[in-house]
């Protein structure tokens, strides 16, 4: 397998660094070869966040590389400073609550979904991002929703294992979610 | 072994205490801090000593005194607060003490930012301090080595009672990887017979570097020089990727290797001649393998996080047999594997 890359951005408070961890997580319990890697500099809460996973049977060379196969955009900010990072044919995972359903560039596939509005559905807005994995394990086949809930199990410390149930629903909420509006390129 | 994904600080904090670290002393700074607030936590349970001290040069001579009694003590810090310490190793290295000091490198010179970076391996491996000495410097590539080599350098300052520098980067502090913690893999070395352990039942010893009233320092010196060839001889480590029949090798050391040899896969794969040495020792530098490669190879390509600073040992290993090129890059985004790749090409060209 070549390597793979997946940008996460959003707001700081989103859970952008929590949602990577558990994505390498996943791909760490799939024995595959993993590196998640923080966007690091003056960062606050409320300011942007990201961090990228590089994944690969092989070693992983560059962990921080100048494209990126999947993008998850939380918010507009994340959106419009990525989608030029997008490789040709990648797919771009964009929460449509905060980012406006604009195609700028042709060459690539887009999946709207009103992850932050899916979140309040749940009863906790907070999970947006653990809803934006269940997409990506849906349309990147990266890792599966068993491989991310087992992922979540090693992420969660003890005092917050008591949210594993809810973190499933919306696991399977967003793989579940109907593909119908995305556009293949 | 059940894998654990952990960052390049956290297993270099967990490595130490799993190294029977009993002293942990440092002071705050990015991209390091996670390894102080680890051990707080971590030495307190254990009962072990953990202090923040009040500057980087308290630090270091709290580490200074506690191994003087014979206790595996370490700090961490970064770049120019490294730069404070530099009194005190070579106060260390005169008093032939067991200090880990591990080196998160960022960007240089004065204050620079917290971006990763390669710019200080002039000062790990040369040094800033006075007088002739010597420090061991191991350099790691993935948040793997940060354990393994974490684990080395508490060995070999005890082996050769010699302060030991692991000089990691911004990037490999930060980043994530699947880790196994295996236990130390080394043997305990005796402090029996130098450390200030209580003078019952024994003379009483001193340990100091020696004033002007001293007449042994040359032989001081001598003995220390002798130690150093010991360390020559017998602890080089280099990785050596693709340099069979290669015409071009690249050279580099800790995480832009990961890069390095990503481009070098490339290029081979275009038919192109070319493979990689990495010194993991950066001190002792790795420098019969040049001088073994420069009968074989038509040329070498160092590449660094920085304008050129472990170039100069390259070409003073290989000593003018065969050109040594550079290609580099201070601060911020790391070179990527295309820009390798090209540079590669271009030189084969």
């Amino acid at each position: 397998m070549t390597e793979k890359n997946v940008v996460i951005a959003g707001f700081g408070g989103q859970g952008i660094l929590l949602a990577g961890e558990v994505l390498a997580n996943a791909l760490m319990l799939d024995e595959k070869n993993v590196t998640w890697y923080p966007c690091y500099g003056a960062e606050m809460r409320g300011g942007t966040v990201n961090c990228e996973i590089v994944t690969s049977e092989d070693e992983v060379s560059s962990v921080n590389k100048q494209d990126a196969d999947f993008i998850i955009a939380l918010n507009q900010i994340s959106f419009d400073k990525f989608l030029p990072k997008l490789k040709a044919g990648g797919w771009v995972i964009a929460n449509s609550s905060l980012v406006k359903e604009i195609k700028s560039r042709i060459d690539i596939n887009y999946l709207f979904a009103p992850i932050t509005a899916l979140a309040n559905e749940l009863g906790e807005i907070r999970i947006s991002n653990i809803i934006s994995l269940g997409l990506l394990a849906k349309i990147s086949k990266l890792t599966s929703v068993d491989a991310l809930h087992k992922a979540l199990d090693n992420v969660l410390p003890e005092h917050r294992k008591n949210l594993l149930a809810l973190n499933l629903k919306a696991l399977e909420m967003g793989f579940n979610f109907s593909l119908a509006p995305a556009t293949a390129c | 072994m059940t894998k654990t994904l952990t960052t390049g600080n956290h297993a270099i904090a967990q490595a130490a205490i799993n190294a029977g670290c009993d002293g942990y002393f440092g002071y705050p700074i990015t991209p390091q801090s996670e390894i102080g607030e680890f051990m707080s936590k971590k030495m307190q349970e254990l009962e072990r000593a953990y202090v923040c001290a009040e500057s980087e040069i308290a630090a270091i001579n709290m580490v200074l005194g506690a191994c003087s009694t014979g206790a595996k003590a370490m700090t961490s810090s970064s770049s120019c607060a490294v730069a404070l310490m530099q009194e005190s190793l070579s106060y260390i290295a005169a008093d032939e003490l067991p200090v880990v000091l591990v080196s998160v490198m960022r960007a240089g010179p004065g204050l620079g930012y917290i971006y990763p970076s390669q710019g200080d391996y002039n000062q790990a491996t040369i040094g800033g301090g006075n007088g002739d000495y010597k420090i061991i410097v191991l350099a790691p590539s993935t948040v793997q080595e940060c354990i393994d080599l974490t684990y080395k350098s508490f060995y070999l300052a005890q082996k050769y009672r010699n302060p030991t520098i692991l000089l990691a980067d911004g990037l490999l502090a930060q980043m994530m990887e699947p880790v196994e913690f295996n236990e130390y893999p080394y043997p305990e070395i005796s402090i029996e017979d130098w450390a200030l352990t209580g003078a019952k039942n024994r003379d009483s010893r001193a340990i100091y570097s020696l004033g002007p009233q001293e007449d042994r320092l040359v032989e001081r010196v001598e003995t220390l020089f002798n130690k150093y060839k010991q360390i020559e001889e017998n602890e080089v480590e280099f990785e050596e990727y693709q340099t069979d029949n290669a015409d071009l090798i690249v050279t580099c050391f800790g995480s832009i290797a990961r890069n390095v040899k990503s481009a070098i896969n490339q290029c081979r794969e275009k038919g192109l001649k070319v493979g990689m040495l990495r010194p993991i020792t950066l001190y002792p530098f790795p420098t019969k393998k040049y001088q073994e490669l420069a009968k074989t190879t038509k040329k070498f390509l160092t590449i660094e996080m920085n304008m050129g600073q472990m170039v100069r040992d390259v070409r003073l290993a290989v000593n003018g047999q065969v050109p040594v090129e550079f290609f580099g890059k201070s601060v911020g985004q790391w070179l990527s594997v295309e820009d390798i790749a090209a540079e590669i090409e271009r030189l084969n060209s």
